[in-house]
């Protein structure tokens, strides 16, 4: 929670700045109202991200809320905002912050359809805003699992950022402490791996638990082609 | 057509062939002394046709079209960009591209290429943000990427050596660092996700690593004729693909968080060569 409380100043500090300044465009455009010099990197980045009207932040956001809601960072994300791997106790803070704000799904999780899942994981639409928005209305979000992950062995286009997931179920069967597992990393990974690359899926509310399900399946069912 | 722009240049030019900074190399040459270099980058390696097709690279053809643009007399001042000053002076332009950003006494900031040349436009020629010149930022038939590609070419083969020498510069550079690291968004994403590491791939395209100057200075090198768009495209079409992929925030054109992260992008290939124009998957 250390990391929260500091951002939390900066951004007070940020903001008083703004104010000397009278808010009138953003400060380079009149020159020395406001020394830039005298701010940390990091209180001038966070000024430049909210207080510079450099983003289309009016914009709706599919999730609900605006654009500038995407840009401020929340606790886990503010803590992982650094270059390499964390230091143990920011590692520490950031599995707690997880374990918090860990929801399971109402009945416990649970195997979907792993057909549902398999397109689902090669899916990379969703959530994009900016120049061009995609419409939920017309086209449902995907995991974009494919983008990182090996997943079915046949499937050549994957990507390495994350592990190789061929076989995953395989070697480890259904048992509830495996679901129950696999829910935890798809939905809060950081309580596992603090400060991985990997999105929330379901904190973020970018998949449904449905959704979560499926994919899960496509990931342990034994019938599918991951685990072949 | 665009055998008469490198005719045009100086010959000492056109022949320097070693890789020495602050000397003008085709993009050719410089590319080839990357993929020597560096056997084992997967990342600059990846496309053996573009590769192929660096030499009759297709953005070169827009050289000699932001060359009639730069010295035509246009705008409702009926002037040319003669007098816009990137840097090195007014209408000069070697080595200009790969020293920016950079902070301008007349307007008192640091800007980046791109809001320079828009601001040039403005000033000098007297265009509005809603005449074409001016509004129209992408794609080939677009008088900014016909510019940015014939500005950047007269760079071609010289380091990266943005200036910081200015507080402001040194501000905005340290300020992009933190930008390349904030993590935001509906995926948790930052810039170091998909280029912390050499070698990862992303699907089938490989991605450069920032940390590593000899991947990240092909990384960086925009305009650059992007195949897959069979358009000419800048560092600031680069950074709003990223963010769109990224469920961040759209950024806007001409504003100081594309500066910043402009500023931390070029002072990251420091020293090693662009490639102008460039040729990308």
């Amino acid at each position: 929670m250390l990391s929260n409380k500091t951002v939390g100043a900066s951004l007070a500090i940020v903001a008083s700045t703004a104010l000397i300044a009278g808010c009138d465009g953003w400060m380079g455009e009149r020159g020395g109202e406001v020394d830039i010099t005298a701010m940390t990197a990091e209180e001038y980045a966070e000024y430049l991200v909210l207080e510079t009207d450099s983003y289309s932040f009016e914009q709706e956001a599919q999730e609900g809320g605006s654009a500038r809601d995407r840009m401020v960072q929340d606790g886990i994300q503010a803590a992982c905002s650094l270059e390499g791997e964390p230091d143990a106790d920011t590692a520490g803070e950031v599995i707690a912050m997880a374990r918090e704000s860990y929801e399971e799904p109402p009945g416990g999780p649970r195997l979907g359809n792993w057909r549902r899942g398999a397109e689902l994981a090669r899916s990379g639409y969703g959530y994009r805003i900016g120049h061009r928005n995609d419409d939920h209305g017309t086209r449902e979000p995907g995991g974009n699992c494919y983008a990182c992950h090996q997943m079915d062995p046949a499937e050549e286009l994957y990507g390495t950022l994350g592990p190789s997931l061929a076989g995953y179920g395989a070697t480890r069967g259904t048992d509830s402490s495996v679901v129950n597992y696999v829910h935890q990393v798809v939905s809060n990974p950081h309580q596992y791996f603090p400060c991985t690359k990997m999105p929330r899926f379901g904190h973020n509310n970018f998949l449904t638990e449905e959704q979560i399900a499926h994919v899960m399946a496509y990931l342990l069912d034994p019938e599918s082609p991951v685990n072949q | 057509m665009f055998k008469k722009a490198l005719l045009a240049l100086p010959v000492a030019m056109a022949v320097g062939a070693a890789a020495q900074a602050g000397e003008w190399q085709d993009p050719n040459d410089v590319l080839q002394n990357l993929l020597q270099n560096n056997p084992d980058s997967a990342y600059l390696h990846q496309s053996e046709m573009n590769i192929m097709m660096m030499p009759d690279n297709p953005a070169l053809w827009l050289i000699d079209e932001g060359e009639e643009l730069f010295y035509a007399e246009r705008g409702p001042n009926n002037v040319s960009l003669e007098g816009c000053d990137f840097g090195k002076g007014p209408g000069e332009l070697e080595g200009a591209y790969v020293e920016l950003p950079r902070y301008f006494e007349d307007t008192g900031k640091v800007m980046d290429f791109e809001m320079r040349l828009v601001h040039c436009m403005k000033e000098l020629q007297g265009f509005t943000s809603d005449d074409p010149a001016v509004a129209r930022r992408h794609g080939n038939g677009s008088d900014i990427m016909q510019l940015t590609t014939y500005i950047a070419h007269q760079s071609s083969g010289m380091a990266w050596n943005p200036p910081l020498d200015h507080p402001e510069e040194q501000a905005m550079r340290d300020a992009g660092e933190v930008l390349f690291f904030r993590r935001g968004g509906a995926m948790d994403f930052n810039c170091a996700s998909c280029h912390g590491d050499s070698g990862k791939q992303i699907r089938a395209s490989v991605l450069p690593e920032m940390r590593n100057g000899q991947e990240w200075t092909k990384a960086v090198s925009w305009p650059a004729h992007r195949a897959g768009h069979d358009n000419v495209r800048s560092q600031n079409h680069r950074i709003r693909g990223c963010v769109w992929q990224m469920r961040h925030a759209g950024i806007k054109a001409d504003t100081p968080v594309n500066t910043a992260l402009i500023s931390f992008w070029n002072d990251a290939a420091r020293g090693e060569p662009a490639v102008l124009p460039d040729l990308k998957r």
